[in-house]
């Protein structure tokens, strides 16, 4: 019982745990919080205005059937342009399908063109929630491209 | 019942008679000790084996932070999102179910916390009246909270926000108030961490309480001071500077019961001088048959806040797995079609009301009120609600390992590619080329592991509810017994029936 509530005093004064001079670990400590400081400055800085999307000089229409999404097999009509209107003819155009939960495995998809910038293929969403698409394109002459589509509430059938 | 509970290697406090060495002998515990492994028990007597496993957790946590705030604002692409919310939690819940509270063990927190403290040493004892668990208690249900509103699991720069919230709480709290402070009273992880660890099988405790009866230094709580080298230093050697801290969170080992409050930092078994504490085996949920006074806890079937952890623990469970299927959204959209309102903070404010207050005050009411009836006693309904609540901790620490573990083992193997993903953006994929391709167990062999933690938590609360029920009176036990064993299968049908539910993880509100 004496010992339950027992206080122990000085412990801040001196943590041993630390096994080198006293001096040397207060000095590295103030670097460390003054270096601690810049970088937190540094995120609320750079890390707010942090954009990882991309100016794509494309276009991208892209639909499902059906038009709400559900899971399994979804066939996808993707037409491709540039920024004048014009369709981007022989292309490689790759889809890849990600749930916004981090943990899950992400669907691929290469589709073929059917006219000219008109392209197609199927991807598989395979669990309800929230998804987002990357479709990522390779230009004939050897430029890429890349833009994230959102694909809100895929449905469980 | 309560038989079955004891573990056969520990030896109960009472002397047999009629035995010369029965008395020593019933107060040796003889159960496995992990510090006299070979490789690991020498590696953990090792004072710093503690601060090398901080470092470790500590230098990847910055990874995750950098990661957060600098790579790709994809939550399936970003390592903090990943190991946040996937990996981190699934093991936290797993390694306590197999080992103990190993986290607390290496938690990150606490090396800055302890830089803070040589530059400005804590001057203050935490407050008197907020010596409980009700900070926590708040700060807990706040995170299960923010992490549904602001749907954290695809977010990956607020996952490092919180983090980076997380390290500063920690140290402020404790350059602000002596001893652990923030581990006892502030951490939300820890909390959950302490009632998990009451199903590990794994104990920090003593050796044989007969060399604790002759200890006259205490140092398992007091800590080691240094050696006085005057005779004024040896009057005044509680003012010498401390080389080895005691327990910073008040649990005095002789009297320790269980890991509740433990963050298995090992300081007692660095100060003891007889080296008398262990790492000792146990039966996992022994200590929750347990009722009585525990070191630095008091006794928590007389204190509402343990009750309200447990709720908050138990139910949330089963809030945070319900929030993640299709159900949820038709609850969110009837209540905005009857109120008319169309933002999401106060339709989830009312959601978690009702599943962590009204839906608990019900159920735990009614079985409160079937005991006592049974019972034919006067006892008020919050002494049998606060006795019975840690029957709820099986079941609850089932659903949550149910939960984490389905995200964990579905996931497993995602966080290969989404490294090689990050090394590669260094400049050269050093990690090689990212392998997305991989993921991890199928559906169809999780959903058996995650029915058998469920099942077991069931089988678990029932046992200590029978415990509970059995411990004051052998009259009508089963009667007492049955209303919580209704409301244990009423939670595992409800959590049975999420699980079976198919996922639908959306962090659109109204907008399907």
């Amino acid at each position: 019982m004496e010992n339950d509530s027992m206080r122990t005093d000085g412990v801040a004064k001196r943590l041993p745990t630390f096994p080198w001079r006293t001096e040397f670990v207060s000095d590295l400590a103030r670097r460390s919080v003054f270096l601690a400081s810049v970088g937190l400055l540094a995120l609320m800085t750079n890390g707010c205005s942090s954009d990882q999307a991309q100016t794509v000089p494309v276009n991208v229409d892209l639909t499902f059937e059906p038009a709400e999404p559900m899971v399994g097999d979804s066939k996808v009509d993707l037409r491709l342009t540039d920024p004048s209107g014009n369709p981007i003819e022989n292309a490689a155009v790759t889809l890849e399908g990600n749930m916004n939960h981090a943990g899950m495995k992400p669907s691929f998809s290469e589709l073929s063109e059917q006219d000219p910038g008109h392209y197609s293929g199927t991807l598989e969403f395979t669990m309800g929630g929230d998804w987002f698409v990357l479709v990522d394109v390779e230009m004939p002459d050897g430029t890429t491209a890349q833009q994230q589509i959102d694909v809100p509430g895929v449905k469980v059938p | 019942m309560t038989v079955a509970l004891t573990s056969s290697n520990i030896k109960a406090d009472a002397p047999s008679p009629g035995a010369p060495d029965g008395a020593r002998q019933q107060r040796l515990r003889t159960s496995f000790d992990v510090l006299r492994l070979p490789l690991l028990g020498r590696f953990l007597r090792w004072r710093y084996s503690r601060m090398l496993l901080q470092s470790c957790v500590l230098l990847l946590s910055l990874v995750m932070i950098g990661h957060a705030f600098w790579g790709p604002q994809l939550a399936p692409k970003n390592l903090a999102a990943l190991l946040t919310w996937v990996h981190f939690r699934g093991l936290v819940v797993i390694v306590i179910l197999l080992a103990g509270n190993l986290f607390c063990m290496a938690c990150p927190f606490m090396l800055p916390r302890e830089i803070a403290r040589r530059i400005h040493a804590p001057r203050w004892d935490w407050p008197q009246k907020l010596r409980n668990k009700w900070p926590a208690i708040i700060l807990f249900a706040m995170v299960l909270f923010a992490y549904e509103l602001f749907d954290l699991f695809s977010d990956p720069w607020w996952t490092g926000a919180l983090i980076v919230a997380y390290f500063a709480l920690a140290a402020i709290t404790d350059v602000l108030f002596r001893r652990a402070s923030f581990c006892k009273y502030v951490c939300p992880v820890g909390q959950f961490n302490f009632v998990c660890s009451t199903m590990s099988p794994l104990e920090v405790a003593v050796r044989d309480r007969d060399v604790c009866g002759n200890c006259a230094t205490k140092d398992c709580i007091r800590g080691v001071h240094q050696e006085a080298t005057s005779s004024k230093d040896a009057f005044t050697k509680g003012a010498l500077p401390l080389v080895q801290r005691g327990c910073e969170l008040d649990l005095f080992q002789p009297r320790k019961r269980g890991n509740l409050d433990c963050t298995f930092c090992l300081d007692c078994v660095y100060a003891c001088p007889h080296d008398n504490v262990g790492i000792l085996t146990r039966l996992p949920a022994e200590e929750l048959a347990y009722e009585g006074t525990r070191s630095g806890i008091g006794t928590p079937e007389r204190r509402f806040d343990f009750t309200a952890l447990t709720i908050v623990f138990a139910f949330g469970a089963l809030l945070n797995a319900f929030a993640m299927i299709s159900p949820v959204y038709a609850a969110e959209r009837w209540i905005a079609d009857v109120t008319g309102l169309r933002t999401e903070w106060p339709i989830l404010a009312a959601i978690f009301a009702l599943a962590l207050v009204i839906e608990p005050a019900l159920l735990l009411g009614a079985a409160a009120s079937l005991t006592r009836f049974f019972s034919r006693s006067d006892t008020p309904l919050l002494s049998i609600i606060n006795r019975y609540i840690r029957s709820l901790i099986p079941i609850g620490f089932g659903v949550w390992l149910a939960h984490y573990g389905f995200h964990f083992f579905t996931g497993l193997l995602t966080v290969i590619p989404v490294a090689q993903n990050a090394a590669k953006s260094t400049g050269t994929a050093w990690l090689g080329q990212p392998q997305w391709q991989l993921g991890g167990l199928p559906e169809t062999v999780v959903y058996p592991l995650e029915l058998g933690f469920m099942s077991l938590g069931l089988i678990g609360s029932w046992m200590i509810a029978w415990s509970i029920a059995s411990q004051r009176s052998s009259n009508r036990i089963a009667l007492r017994f049955a209303p919580w064993a209704a409301l244990h299968l009423l939670l595992y049908v409800s959590a049975v029936w999420i699980m079976n539910q198919p996922m639908d993880m959306r962090g659109t509100f109204l907008g399907g």
